[in-house]
Parts: structure tokens; C-alpha cells; sequence
């Protein structure tokens, strides 16, 4: 009698159970599918820069990095100057892992002529930079076979917890809405992926006089050494820059030195503007804040830097010309 | 490992399946050992001062019971010293320190104590004082010593109220162990309910309000009066969903496997007054506090002047028991003044009250008490988050100014947090205030039980922010 009440009970939770994990099942993979519809069809905004970037990029020259490749680089002035189509698919809050992810979605599809990798500290450093907001992969996981590996990155579980449909578009409800407005389809968000910044950085010159040790993520080296790797097995030019900030340093970044090592072992041109006078002599009038420059900043950097490139490509073109 | 993890998902369902397979005498050891996984699974070597204070302990109280006259007291002492030991040791030897130091500069005495490098065990306020209310209870003669070394361990180390409470009394917990607690279809999913209901306080409010007030709080410089006000009130929110949350998964974790936990929450902002708050706040420490420090003070049975001393003092080591920082201690002293203040005015607002005819409409009579009050705990805790005594002081100053508009990152970012400002009102309002009415979670239709648990469920999934992190009262 007992154990029939027992096995009664187990019985009844196990059905309930069952019937809660259909509920959730079927809530689960309507309501994901119905985001998915509307992510896809967005036009413009954040997320379809993401998509652009992944799937439909033909571009000679990709420009990648986080939010400091995003508004520091305008690819209207490589069109004019340099003759060759570009996009900016830099994105906030990004490093190296979403960067190596992007490229190779891209070389699946095609080769581009140029990369330029914006390089920030965080693309090595030993910190939750990089793994955060790797999130912005997860509406492209089931499509992007070559991009899983770097998703689930962000922790041993992602992978189980993708099997939910509404999971990859967690906290995006409200993006997505906004990337579906009439008001955001009118409204110019960016330029060829670029995002100029309005603001002017009134605060002085800051110093800083922090000593920072080397503490290498071994993940993140790997992703970056890969990244350069791959370009160059795909014969890709492939630009290493590290873009200015207001700020002074008292003593060398160890990141940006470790960096410069390694795209020289490779013989990858690493640029650095991180200190140039040029840009701190102006009173943070180029700049947005203190990490960003602002879109006067960007024009006079895309014009310095396409500078450069020209008169490497002249140094190359007359060597080879010999 | 830290309950809104797969981990603590995966820990729960197998300790839980093989609870219900073992037959009741095995039931204790698993217990035990799972225990012990759970706690080393944050820092494994710091078992060894659990252990210590385990077994200080559990020989004490068989002490106590068995001596007779002075003897009882002086191991009571032995006791409570030990635990006190510690905890001012590993919680408050570098605080101890950094003010003698201060205090010795300025006096010119020249002289320091030496630091320690490390780290505060996860949750010793709280397995602290559950071991110091054995002792206490045994030597009051409330309770029998416990003569199983294994079910004394696991008073005190029982995972799901291990880190962070609710601080159980021997009295409610010891006995549980003993008894056998079969499968039962109605309490295991009462649990399960009370852990899901946890998990969204915790996911989608109390993670989700921590991304703004952590934006705001850690870079107060950069952030202005209608900001601050706007963090503050976040924080509030944020902090009571955040450790009433962990309560809810602990009670319901601890339910689902037959064990009856206090209550620790009692929707504490729908208070009327400060003293009210503190009964519906964190109650297992309030009582703590009432039952083994205010009462042995003397409590309300003393001259006027020392029962608001009493109340006073309280007040003021709880809010060091919180964290060895001035913030928590100003915090302390500050609800502490509010209950004395209390007191003190309480004819003079009796009269303004009637003057008003503010009595009249009960309606508006309790919402302005209850904003009062909430706006008062939350100028509270500002203390209690500021990063410093500085950070508090500038942000203070800065919402009297009370100049610019609210910052936010991105308009979603302020839309979620309202949304769920608005969820938890909703929910808590419901159970105020409209108890008898119809009951969704609690339908006598298990399907349409069944869609509430999907609904949320699926809410998690949707604006859940599953890289919160730790649990807030873990730190203590």
C-alpha cells in the first residue's frame, strides 16, 4: 500500500514534469522563432551590422576590431583614397575571439584584399574582456559552423544552453524591436559600418602612471596568433594598428610590445599610434572620451593611416617594379 | 558553486535523486558529503576552518549539558570565543589592522600590526553564528546536545542554507535530521516553485538592476543627482531581490527534500516603519540579534535611556557583522538612529498625525509611510554599496544637487530594469495586498499552474542575465 502510493507520487511529479518540459518546449521554440524571423530582418542598427559583417560583407577592405575600430575608421575615405570598397565591422565591447570569429565567416565566403585589425590590450590580456559579450554570436551559432568554437568560449555550458531557440537572442528583445521600427529603418546609424562619435573630450591630458604586469590569456594569444595565421595562408595584407588614445602612459603597455613581437615574427606591419603626438597635441578636440576619438579624430586618422598605406603599397609596388 | 550556475542545477538533481533512493539512515552521510562538495567547490582548503569550529563546537555543547554550576558558562565562553576568533581573524584582522595603523600615525605612537594575505571564507558570518546559536541554546537548556558528530556537521554545514542563510536555530533544524521525510508530490513541488520563483528574483531583477548600479556605483565621478537617486533605488530592489532570491532557492531547495527552513523575507519594502522593516528583513539574523545580544543586553527591560543604547548598539554590530568596512558600520549606526529616533518622536508624530488628519485616509496615510520608510532604508544603502565613506559622502552631495539627467547606456538598458521593477511590484503587491484573490502560481489547476512555471521559465531565458555572478550576502 505504501509502495503504491510512493511509485503514485514519482508517477504524478514524473508527468508533470514531462508536461512542463513540452510547455516549455513548445513556448520556447515559438517564441524562438519568432525572434529569429525579426533579427533577420533587420535593416540597419547594431545587430544587423553583426549580420552584414557575417554574411553578406564583399568588400576589398573589412576593418575589424572593438568600439575603437568602429568609430576611429571611415571606410568612405579608404573608397576615395585607396580605390578599393570597404566596411568598418568593428564592434563595441569586442576582441579578438568575435574578430577571429567575423574573419572567418568572411574567408568562407570570400577573400578580401585588406584586414585591418584594431589591436586593444584586452585582445591578450588575461581578463573577462573578450569572453562577455560573445553572447552577439549565439543568433548565427546553428547557421555558422565555423564560429561554434570561439561561441562557446564563453563557458563550459553554452553549448547546452544553445539548444534553447530563444536563448541566442537573450536581453535582444528590445534591439530587435527597435532594429524593426519604421524609425530606425529611416535614420542613418552608420556609415559603411562606421559609427562617428559627436562629443568633444574636455578633460585635460590624463597620465597614467600605472605599472601594468604581463599576464597573458593563453586562449586570446592563440585566437590572435590564429588570426594573423590565417590571413596570411589566405593572402590576405593584413594591417595590425593600434589607434590613438588621450592619455599618456608612464610606462610601456606590455601588451602592445608583446604584439609588435609577434606580428613581427610573422611580418605583419603593426602600426602604433597609441601615444602619437600628432593626435594628444589637440586638447581632446579629436577625441569623444578618453579611449575614442570622435568623427574629426576619425577623419584626420583614416587620413593619416590611408597615408601610410599608400606609401607602403608605393614602397612595395617600386620594390617589385626592381 | 553558486546557485545560478548549471552547475548547482546538475549538483541539485543528482544529491536530490539519490537522496530519495537512499533509505532514511544513509540519508544524513550523503547530506554531509555533499555539503562538503558544495563548500569546497569555492575554496577547498578553508573546510578546515568549518571543521575547526565543527568540532569546537559540538564537543562543547556535550560539555555544557554534562557540567554543572560555573563550568557551563566558562565552556560557553570557550565557545563563543573560538567562533568570535575566527571570524575577527579571517573577517576583521585587516580592518583591525588598517585602523590601528591609521589611528597609531595619528597619534604619532608609530607602531602597526601586520597584515594578513587572505581571502574571507565564503559565508562564515552566517555558519558562525548557526554554531554559535548551539551553544547558546544548549546552554540555555533549549535544546539537547547533539551526540552524533554527523548530524551536528551537518547542522551547521547543511549546503543549502550553508554560505547565506536563513541562520537556523538547533531547535527548528537538529531534529529534521532525524526523520525520515518520503517523496511527497505536493512539498517537492512547493519547493521547486519557491526555487524557480528564487532563480527569477535573482536572474532577471537582481542581475539584471546590478548592471546599472554597478555602472553608476563603481564610477561616481562620471555620474550626477538624478543618476544616483535613480541607482539607489535600483540597488534597493536589486539587493532584496538578490540574497531574498538566494532565500527563496535555499527554503525551496531544503523543502523539496523534506527540511523545513524560517522564513528570512517578508516583502520588507511594503513596511511602515523602520522597526517594521527589521521584521521583515532578513528576519533569521534579526531574531538572531534580538534572541542572543538585545535580550542579553537587557532589551526593552532597562532604563529609557539604555533600551535605546540596546537598540542602538545592535544595530550598529550588525552592521559590522555585514562586512569589516566603515561603510557597513555607518549603515549599521544609521538604521540604528532611525529606530531610536523613532521612539524618541513617536508622540510628537502621534499629534502631527491627528493635526493633519492624515489618519483619516488610511489609503494615503500608509503609502506615505510606506515611501517614508522606503526612502529612508534606501539613503541607508547607499552606505552599504558605496565603494568608500568618500563615495558615499560625494554621492550624497551630489544628489542634494540633484542637477542632469539620468544617465543610461542604451534606452533598453533602463527598459528591462524598469520591467522588472514592475514584475517584482506586481508579484509582491499580488501577495500583500490581494492574498484570497485568484492565484496563478498557486492555481488549483495544475495546467494552468504548469503555463505560469513555463511563462517564467521562458522569461529566464528571454532577459535572464546569466553572467551575474555572485550572490551579494556571500561576501559576509
Amino acid at each position: 500500500m505504501k509502495d503504491n502510493s510512493k511509485k503514485n507520487a514519482y508517477s504524478r511529479f514524473f508527468t508533470r514534469l514531462l508536461v512542463l518540459v513540452l510547455f516549455v518546449g513548445v513556448l520556447d521554440f515559438t517564441a524562438g522563432s519568432i525572434l529569429r524571423y525579426f533579427y533577420f530582418k533587420q535593416q540597419s542598427g547594431l545587430l544587423y551590422r553583426t549580420t552584414y559583417a557575417l554574411e553578406k560583407t564583399a568588400e576589398d577592405v573589412l576593418i575589424l576590431g572593438s568600439s575603437r575600430a568602429n568609430h576611429h575608421y571611415i571606410p568612405e575615405e579608404f573608397e576615395k583614397k585607396l580605390g578599393l570598397s570597404s566596411y568598418n565591422a568593428g564592434r563595441d565591447g569586442q576582441f579578438i575571439f568575435y574578430h577571429y570569429a567575423v574573419l572567418q565567416s568572411v574567408l568562407k565566403r570570400y577573400i578580401p584584399k585588406m584586414v585591418i585589425l584594431d589591436f586593444t590590450s584586452s585582445d591578450l590580456r588575461d581578463d573577462s574582456r573578450g569572453y562577455e559579450r560573445l553572447s552577439s554570436l549565439y543568433p548565427y551559432y546553428k547557421n555558422h559552423p565555423e564560429l561554434r568554437g570561439v561561441a562557446e568560449l564563453k563557458g563550459p555550458f553554452e553549448k547546452f544552453k544553445l539548444w534553447s531557440s530563444i536563448y541566442p537572442y537573450n536581453s535582444s528583445i528590445f534591439t530587435i524591436a527597435v532594429g524593426n521600427a519604421e524609425f530606425n529603418k529611416k535614420r542613418t546609424e552608420d556609415i559603411k559600418g562606421f559609427v562617428p562619435l559627436r562629443k568633444e573630450w574636455n578633460r585635460p591630458l590624463e597620465t597614467d602612471s600605472l605599472q601594468e604586469a604581463l599576464k597573458i590569456d593563453s586562449l586570446k594569444l592563440y585566437y590572435f596568433e590564429s588570426f594573423i595565421k590565417d590571413c596570411a595562408e589566405r593572402k590576405v595584407k593584413l594591417y595590425i594598428v593600434n589607434s590613438p588614445t588621450f592619455r599618456k602612459f608612464s610606462f610601456p603597455d606590455p601588451y602592445i610590445a608583446l604584439a609588435k613581437n609577434i606580428a613581427a615574427t610573422y611580418q605583419v606591419p603593426f602600426w602604433d599610434y597609441y601615444q602619437d603626438p600628432a593626435f594628444l597635441k589637440n586638447e581632446g578636440k579629436l577625441f569623444s572620451d578618453a579611449t575614442h576619438l570622435n568623427g574629426k579624430g576619425a577623419v584626420f586618422f583614416s587620413g593619416v593611416l590611408i597615408n601610410r598605406i599608400q606609401a607602403e603599397k608605393d614602397v612595395i609596388g617600386s620594390n617589385e617594379t626592381k | 558553486m553558486i546557485f545560478n550556475s548549471i552547475q548547482f542545477v546538475i549538483f541539485f538533481i543528482v544529491v536530490t535523486s539519490v537522496y530519495f533512493s537512499l533509505p532514511h539512515k544513509y540519508r544524513w552521510l550523503l547530506l554531509l558529503l555533499s555539503s562538503c562538495y558544495f563548500y569546497m567547490a569555492f575554496v577547498p582548503i578553508y573546510i578546515l576552518i568549518l571543521g575547526f569550529t565543527i568540532v569546537v563546537d559540538y564537543f562543547a555543547g556535550i560539555l555544557i549539558e554534562d557540567a554543572k554550576g560555573k563550568r557551563r558558562k566558562l565552556y560557553l565562553v570557550m565557545s563563543l570565543v573560538a567562533n568570535v576568533g575566527v571570524l575577527a581573524v579571517f573577517k576583521y584582522w585587516n580592518f583591525i589592522a588598517e585602523n590601528f595603523g591609521f589611528l597609531s600615525t595619528s597619534l604619532g605612537w608609530g607602531a602597526s600590526l601586520p597584515y594578513l594575505s587572505i581571502l574571507l571564507p565564503i559565508g562564515l558570518s552566517f555558519h558562525t553564528f548557526q554554531a554559535m546559536s548551539y551553544t547558546i541554546e544548549v546552554y540555555r537548556g533549549h535544546q539537547q546536545a547533539e551526540r552524533h558528530f554527523g548530524i551536528y556537521s551537518l547542522y551547521v554545514m547543511f549546503y543549502p542554507q550553508l554560505v547565506a542563510g536563513p541562520i537556523e536555530r538547533p531547535q527548528n533544524l537538529l531534529h529534521q535530521f532525524r526523520e525520515n521525510h518520503p517523496f511527497d508530490f505536493e512539498r517537492v513541488s512547493e519547493g521547486l516553485r519557491e526555487m524557480l520563483w528564487g532563480f527569477v528574483k535573482k536572474l532577471v531583477i537582481a542581475d539584471r538592476l546590478s548592471l546599472y548600479v554597478d555602472a553608476v556605483y563603481n564610477n561616481p565621478d562620471q555620474h550626477n543627482g538624478p543618476t544616483f537617486i535613480l541607482a539607489t533605488v535600483f540597488f534597493a530592489i536589486q539587493i532584496y531581490c538578490d540574497f531574498s532570491g538566494y532565500s527563496n532557492i535555499a527554503i525551496g531547495a531544503a523543502k523539496v527534500m523534506g527540511f523545513k527552513l524560517m522564513t528570512n523575507f517578508n516583502r520588507p519594502y511594503f513596511a511602515r516603519n523602520i522597526s517594521e522593516f527589521w521584521k521583515r528583513w532578513h528576519i533569521s539574523l534579526s531574531t538572531w540579534f534580538k534572541d542572543y545580544l538585545y535580550i542579553s543586553l537587557g532589551g526593552n527591560k532597562v532604563s529609557i535611556p539604555r533600551w535605546y543604547f540596546n537598540l542602538f548598539f545592535v544595530f550598529l554590530i550588525s552592521g559590522l557583522w555585514h562586512g569589516a568596512n566603515w561603510t557597513f558600520i555607518i549603515w549599521g549606526a544609521l538604521n540604528g538612529f532611525y529606530l531610536v529616533f523613532a521612539l524618541v518622536t513617536q508622540n510628537l508624530r502621534n499629534k502631527m498625525n491627528k493635526l493633519t488628519g492624515l489618519t483619516r485616509v488610511p489609503f494615503i496615510y500608509k503609502t506615505v509611510q510606506i515611501l517614508l520608510t522606503f526612502i529612508l532604508t534606501c539613503f541607508a544603502w547607499i552606505f552599504f554599496r558605496a565603494n568608500s565613506l568618500q563615495d558615499a559622502t560625494f554621492i550624497i552631495k551630489k544628489m542634494a544637487g540633484f542637477k542632469g539627467p539620468v544617465w543610461y547606456e542604451n534606452p533598453s538598458m533602463l527598459l528591462y530594469s524598469f520591467g522588472a521593477v514592475l514584475l517584482l511590484f506586481i508579484a509582491e503587491s499580488k501577495q500583500e495586498y490581494f492574498r484570497g484573490s485568484i492565484s496563478l502560481i498557486n492555481n488549483k489547476h495544475w495546467l494552468v499552474r504548469m503555463a505560469v512555471y513555463s511563462i517564467l521559465i521562458i522569461i529566464i531565458l528571454l532577459v535572464g542575465v546569466f553572467d551575474g555572478g555572485q550572490f551579494i550576502y556571500f561576501q559576509f
